[in-house]
């Protein structure tokens, strides 16, 4: 293996990786867009999200890596999956908007952003009581077919890790877009009071960025489970934070930014631990971060946040 | 003094007793001997702490049962040192824990922890509190050395005993191993971060350099992170014979899931930290499937002997699981506790903590894996680790330590 396929190798796995990460910072950015909210329950709900996906695969037979499937029932299964751990995620992001912060958006300070970090832990603690704190044996029924350019690798899985990521944030990108919700949406990013006295109902355009962001979350959750084959209680603190830190580089609150901050993380983290050290990782990822916000306070693509009247 | 939670748990015990069908009226006038259990149940080692914990209770319970030591009642207590926030073992539990146990003047004595940077923080207070701890499964040569004892024994005398060896043993022996039997010309070598991995492959690398193989790089795995593919990649481009990885289950079972993915050809090699329930069933096979790993003590489970044979039913009747070697271990320590406890009766002096602590330097047990005794810093003074590698056994239920890793050997000695 040359220094060449080395590079296309960390490529290859910084892309699967960086678009798990775009998935989950749409999740923080979408929410803060709104609200000016950071949302630490975010980080377990991914992993409740990769939670679900596992005890639905299961549900379906998929068990361990004995499970191979091809054509109609693989997609059938995974996209059944994919739904699932979407709406359970998404309204878990709901439930957390109704029930908990909805009282509190009158509150100014940090009342609710502590509120999100009480939450993470509830379904951090929840699912170590019912799920076991053991690491999970997650399902593969992908086929192992297996392309090889020149000494790098291209499994299945990183194929269905970009057309799933791609999909979701093309479909995100159309709806916040072009939808009347989508615009609403902006409309309420850009001034909340103003949006209000347009006739736009403010409550549900908050709900749904919570329902998007979480289910975002939770196929992101799958998608993670689906490529490492494994996952656990602890997931969600380093991938929740690679991935809150990718929405701050690309602009915290803006869409594109979320994307293009996530991808960049992925990259930097592949190329990094090949061609330094795994050790420095994090090292180089922070300081990276903190040297675009020396230069760029804003993030890449600039933030995005309520005007402030 | 009983504290209102204390007279709770002491309560309960004999609810307990009782319901074993132990006779009541006995029970009422034995003074109670506290052993402190410490061990990682939450995260990535829970299945293994278990398998320890059921050995420590199993010994306590039969020696109440058979009035071993008359006069007293022992009554185990578990202390978790794993946090969910960790994942895994959390050293500042562990500090944690040994307050509470030296704070607790009925306690005697402790068995654990599984995970050396825990045993780090508690010897020193341990220490202080006069309490002897013997561990089933820490490894890392330091806690017990002379040379940091100011720093892990401050009042002097050895407090951390062990029924396996360290990784003074274990790291090199299995470098001699990968060297001498499977031939391995050129190594890499990856750590966790913790205080048992990075000794661990700190010992490992010193030999393997000594004998001669080429080790070709060393990395640094952050045990939260979920991808290694990176590390992973360049070991690949690198093309050693061999990989050694010095850490336990939370790095451990997802670099063995994706080592089989990305370097399926390489030989692959860990300590004791890669020998557990969790590694199998986290992992799974076909991912885990030729991993060699180690044992810091004679491979005892699975033996023909008729006591350890006799023992593995019991276990397995207790619990329905089959006990792997660091369950004998425990078991092992737990009898050089009861063994000191019924000598220092015998001799007619009360059962303190402190008179535990000094019978253990003298006294020599025959236990499950042959006679233990300790040494002058509390190690055990039998070196043998063992060779492993892991075999599927469709036999078996595919979690089982007890089955699905293969005994190779003794790694040899330098």
């Amino acid at each position: 293996m040359t220094a060449y396929d080395l590079a296309l190798q960390q490529l290859i796995n910084g892309f699967s990786l960086g678009s798990m990460y775009a998935l989950l910072a749409l999740g923080f950015t979408l929410v803060y867009g709104i609200l000016e909210l950071i949302n630490f329950s975010h980080f377990n709900v991914f992993m409740v999200g990769s939670f679900v996906a596992f005890y639905v695969l299961e549900g379906f037979g998929v068990v361990g890596q004995n499970t191979i499937m091809t054509g109609l029932p693989l997609v059938g299964v995974l996209l059944a999956a994919l739904a699932v751990t979407m709406l359970v995620t998404g309204g878990i992001g709901v439930g957390i908007e109704r029930l908990l912060l909805r009282p509190l958006r009158a509150v100014k300070g940090p009342a609710a952003m502590i509120l999100t970090i009480g939450v993470s832990y509830v379904l951090f603690n929840i699912v170590i009581l019912g799920a076991g704190a053991d690491s999970k044996n997650f399902p593969n029924p992908l086929p192992p077919i297996v392309f090889t350019f020149e000494n790098a690798v291209l499994r299945m899985r990183e194929i269905l890790i970009w057309v799933i990521s791609l999909l979701l944030m093309g479909g995100l990108t159309y709806f916040v877009g072009y939808t009347k919700l989508g615009k609403a949406m902006r409309a309420t990013a850009q001034d909340p009071e103003a949006a209000r006295m347009m006739g736009i109902d403010v409550d549900r355009v908050i709900m749904m960025a919570f329902f998007l962001g979480s289910a975002l979350a939770g196929a992101g959750g799958m998608i993670f489970g689906l490529y490492y084959n494994y996952t656990s209680f602890i997931i969600g603190f380093s991938a929740g934070l690679r991935a809150f830190t990718a929405a701050v580089l690309g602009g915290i609150g803006n869409v594109p930014g979320a994307m293009l901050g996530g991808l960049l993380i992925g990259l930097i983290e592949a190329y990094s631990g090949a061609f330094i050290a795994t050790a420095w990782t994090d090292v180089i990822i922070f300081s990276l971060l903190v040297l675009v916000l020396v230069f760029r306070p804003n993030g890449l693509l600039g933030r995005m946040a309520p005007n402030k009247s | 003094m009983l504290t209102r939670r204390s007279t709770f748990k002491a309560a309960a015990g004999v609810a307990a007793a009782a319901a074993l069908g132990a006779p009541h009226a006995a029970e009422a006038a034995d003074k109670i001997l506290k052993i402190g259990n410490d061990n990682s149940f939450t995260g990535a080692d829970s299945q293994g702490a278990v398998r320890i914990a059921n050995a420590v209770h199993m010994a306590f319970e039969e020696a109440n049962a058979g009035k071993a030591v008359p006069g007293y009642k022992f009554v185990v207590e578990n202390f978790d040192d794993a946090t969910a926030t960790a994942g895994q073992y959390d050293p500042a539990q562990g500090a944690i824990n040994a307050r509470k146990m030296v704070s607790d003047k009925l306690m005697v004595a402790a068995i654990g922890p599984s995970m050396s940077g825990v045993g780090k923080a508690m010897s020193p207070i341990l220490s202080m509190g006069d309490l002897a701890i013997i561990t089933p499964a820490s490894t890392n040569p330091d806690i017990t050395d002379p040379k940091f004892a100011r720093q892990y024994r401050p009042k002097g005398k050895a407090i951390y005993f062990r029924t396996v060896t360290t990784d003074a043993y274990q790291g090199p022996n299995m470098a001699n191993y990968m060297v001498d039997v499977l031939k391995v010309k050129s190594i890499y070598i990856l750590d966790d971060s913790g205080a048992y991995g990075v000794g661990m492959a700190d010992a490992f690398e010193a030999q393997a350099k000594k004998k001669g193989c080429n080790v070709l790089g060393r990395d640094r795995l952050d045990p939260k992170a979920a991808d290694y593919s990176a590390a992973l990649t360049k070991i690949k481009q690198l093309n050693p014979d061999a990989l050694y990885y010095g850490g336990v289950g939370q790095a451990g079972t997802k670099l063995a899931k994706q080592a089989y993915d990305i370097i399926p050809k390489v030989i692959k090699a860990g300590g004791d930290g890669m020998v557990s329930a969790d590694v199998l069933q986290g992992a799974g096979f076909p991912a885990v499937e030729g991993w060699y790993a180690t044992q810091a003590s004679p491979h005892i489970a699975g033996s023909h002997d008729p006591k350890v044979v006799e023992f593995t039913k019991r276990y397995h009747d207790k619990y329905n699981m089959y006990p792997d070697d660091y369950s004998i271990t425990a078991y092992d320590a737990a009898l050089a506790i009861i063994a000191s406890a019924k000598r220092i009766n015998a001799e007619g002096r009360p059962v303190t903590r402190s008179a535990i602590r000094d019978m253990l330097e003298k006294i020599e047990v025959p236990t499950l894996q042959g006679l233990v005794s300790f040494d002058a810093n509390g190690d055990i003074k039998d070196h043998t680790v063992s060779v492993f590698q892991i075999q599927k056994d469709g036999n078996f239920e595919l979690n089982d330590p007890a089955h699905q890793y293969v005994y190779k050997g003794v790694a040899p000695q330098s």
